[in-house]
């Protein structure tokens, strides 16, 4: 698997540019995702309500001027809860996918660009890593340390470890055997300083493709987790949870359920277009890898 | 074909025993100890003695390891912390419920999901082709339980055509209603993904020489779809189908609590929530076995499909 060499050798961000008009939809992805995220870094400017402050007389109250999509069982405003879960979403998927990334592409080129058998073991247990459902090791970690933001963090990032490992190690192999590696080599360059300054660079625009689509997957786990229980405790707003809880209302109280369900679906929907028009644009090959 | 079989099974061994070690690994190495944290807080120090005992968590990491690995091929998992009954046979009481599940889903991923990758792919860059595309993205984007909650809304409660609860047996009527919402909720995400894979698959073969060739000496354009260009796209839909199925018997954890439906998930969360040590070591084993049943399945159907593989 080659890379796209052109990308690196033509200043940085007309190269961005040029990868975002290739495909249309990575633009609707990026803005739609900017919007999201702007909408939970300006949180406390768009509400007027605490998001965990309790008010029993507003009680599962339907949509309003005053609440525009109602109350939960708490008397707590939706809205605000969802722009205040959304930096808890937004966060811990961001954290675990850059540990994610920067973890596994150190594996991947390392294991690319030593080969021989610590390859063949390193990739065995990443694809050992890969075969067991992601969700039920999450599960397993997070139930086994406790809930708790770093946990979380670290439990989905080991699950989305080996994809990046695999992204990184493939171009490397490629690499390593081209002439500009040789001569970094002849000319005594360390290791860590090729890899560094002269592989990584080659290879980073798969990476970080990859990384707006397990984004994407690690805000997917941290909700998921949180409904079955295992996310961030209570009263902390998170999508999962308000899912979760107004799942228990579903039958009086239906957009408790809805309204983050739909939150949830618009920024994964909006990481995936984003990267899926990136990743036809920098490798069209990549396309099978859903 | 026995020779092909035979190198597969021993692969999937050596995959299965790697998935193995990697999990106990994992949880052995993390901090904190599980007689604790089954026994709480306020414990005292001779009944956590006495359970790390029960457990085999006094004895050196070898021996434990050792342990976990004879029990997982013999089948002895251990004893449920919290009902006293074999693991196995818990686990083995709900087993059938999860495969149907990830099996109808499957198959409704597929009957879905090819027809229109090939669609998608004949009608490259025109509406049907758009259209396609971004259904099965915002698809893949679902979250299993967002879909499961969103269907039990609409269909279930909305529009009272199906049961909220849903493990009815007895009929096929009451099977066909039961399995219905929760087959689609997760069949719908199996669309969008082999939808997404038969299409890229369709494109790569549609441009070859032979597709080409075989328009050229007048064969009907939809033979050579069906019989020249999918049956050559089959091989990387089986693979990844291999892939996300390991993943939809993961989700369908979500899928089981939305419907109150019996089966792993549903096993899981309770072991997860009542610490039962010795539980969520035999799930660990079933949820690896699967893993390499679905990766033999997955060889299995290559050699059926392309009989190259087998020479390979």
């Amino acid at each position: 698997m080659s890379t796209a060499p052109a990308i690196a050798t033509r200043g940085r961000w007309g190269a961005l540019v040029r990868l975002f008009n290739a495909n249309k939809t990575s633009w609707v992805g990026l803005i739609l995702f900017a919007a999201i995220v702007l909408v939970a870094l300006l949180a406390p400017l768009l509400t007027r309500h605490d998001p965990i402050a309790q008010d029993i007389t507003r009680q599962l109250a339907g949509p309003s001027r005053e609440h525009i999509f109602g109350t939960d069982e708490y008397g707590r405003d939706t809205w605000s809860r969802l722009i205040y879960g959304a930096r808890i979403s937004l966060a811990i998927g961001i954290a675990s996918t850059l540990i994610a990334m920067l973890v596994g592409s150190a594996i991947g080129l390392i294991a690319g660009w030593r080969g021989g058998r610590l390859d063949a073991i390193v990739m065995q247990i990443m694809d050992a890593l890969l075969a067991f459902p992601a969700l039920i090791l999450g599960l397993i970690v997070v139930a086994m340390l406790g809930p708790s933001t770093t946990n979380i963090i670290l439990a989905i990032a080991l699950t989305s470890i080996p994809p990046f490992a695999r992204i990184a190690r493939a171009p490397t192999i490629a690499l390593k055997e081209r002439e500009f590696v040789e001569a970094c080599r002849a000319l005594g360059l360390s290791e860590p300083r090729i890899l560094l300054v002269h592989i990584l660079p080659n290879i980073m625009a798969e990476i970080l493709v990859m990384g707006s689509l397990w984004l994407a997957n690690a805000i997917r786990t941290e909700a998921s987790l949180a409904f079955i229980g295992l996310g961030i405790k209570p009263p902390t707003p998170t999508w999962g949870g308000m899912i979760r809880s107004g799942f228990e209302n579903i039958l009086d109280s239906a957009w408790l359920a809805v309204v983050p369900s739909v939150a949830i679906l618009l920024v994964i929907f909006a990481l995936n277009l984003l990267g899926d028009g990136l990743r036809d644009a920098v490798d069209p090959r990549l396309k099978n890898e859903a | 074909m026995i020779a092909f079989l035979v190198r597969r099974a021993a692969l999937a061994l050596v995959t299965g025993f790697s998935v193995l070690t990697l999990v106990f690994l994992i949880v052995r190495v993390l901090p904190g100890d599980p007689a604790q944290v089954v026994l709480g807080e306020f414990a005292g120090e001779t009944a956590l003695q006495a359970l790390r005992h029960r457990l085999g968590l006094d004895q050196p990491l070898w021996a434990q390891y050792a342990q976990f690995i004879a029990g997982a091929l013999t089948g002895d998992w251990g004893v449920s912390l919290v009902t006293g009954r074999p693991v196995i046979a818990e686990i083995m009481a709900v087993l059938p419920w999860t495969i149907e599940l990830t099996v109808v889903s499957l198959a409704l991923g597929a009957l879905v999901g090819i027809p229109f990758g090939v669609l998608a792919a004949v009608h490259r860059n025109r509406a049907l082709d758009y259209v396609t595309r971004i259904a099965s993205l915002l698809g893949l984007s679902f979250p299993a339980f967002v879909s499961a909650v969103i269907l039990l809304l609409a269909l279930a409660i909305q529009l009272p055509w199906f049961p909220v609860i849903s493990a009815q047996t007895g009929s096929v009527s009451a099977w066909f209603q039961s399995i219905t919402l929760p087959a689609v909720s997760l069949g719908l995400i199996m669309a969008a993904y082999i939808t997404r894979v038969t299409r890229s698959a369709m494109l790569e073969v549609l441009s070859e020489d032979y597709v080409r060739t075989a328009r050229a000496k007048g064969m009907p354009w939809p033979i050579v779809v069906r019989r020249h260009a999918l049956r050559n796209a089959l091989i990387p839909i089986i693979t990844v189908i291999g892939l996300f199925l390991g993943i939809q018997i993961g989700n369908s954890v979500l899928t089981e609590i939305v419907f109150n439906r019996p089966g792993l998930g549903k096993l899981i969360v309770g072991a997860l929530n009542q610490r039962d040590y010795a539980m969520l070591q035999g799930m660990m084993v079933i949820y690896t076995l699967l893993v390499v049943f679905v990766n033999v399945l997955t060889d299995i159907a290559y050699g059926l499909v392309d009989p190259r593989v087998k020479l390979q």
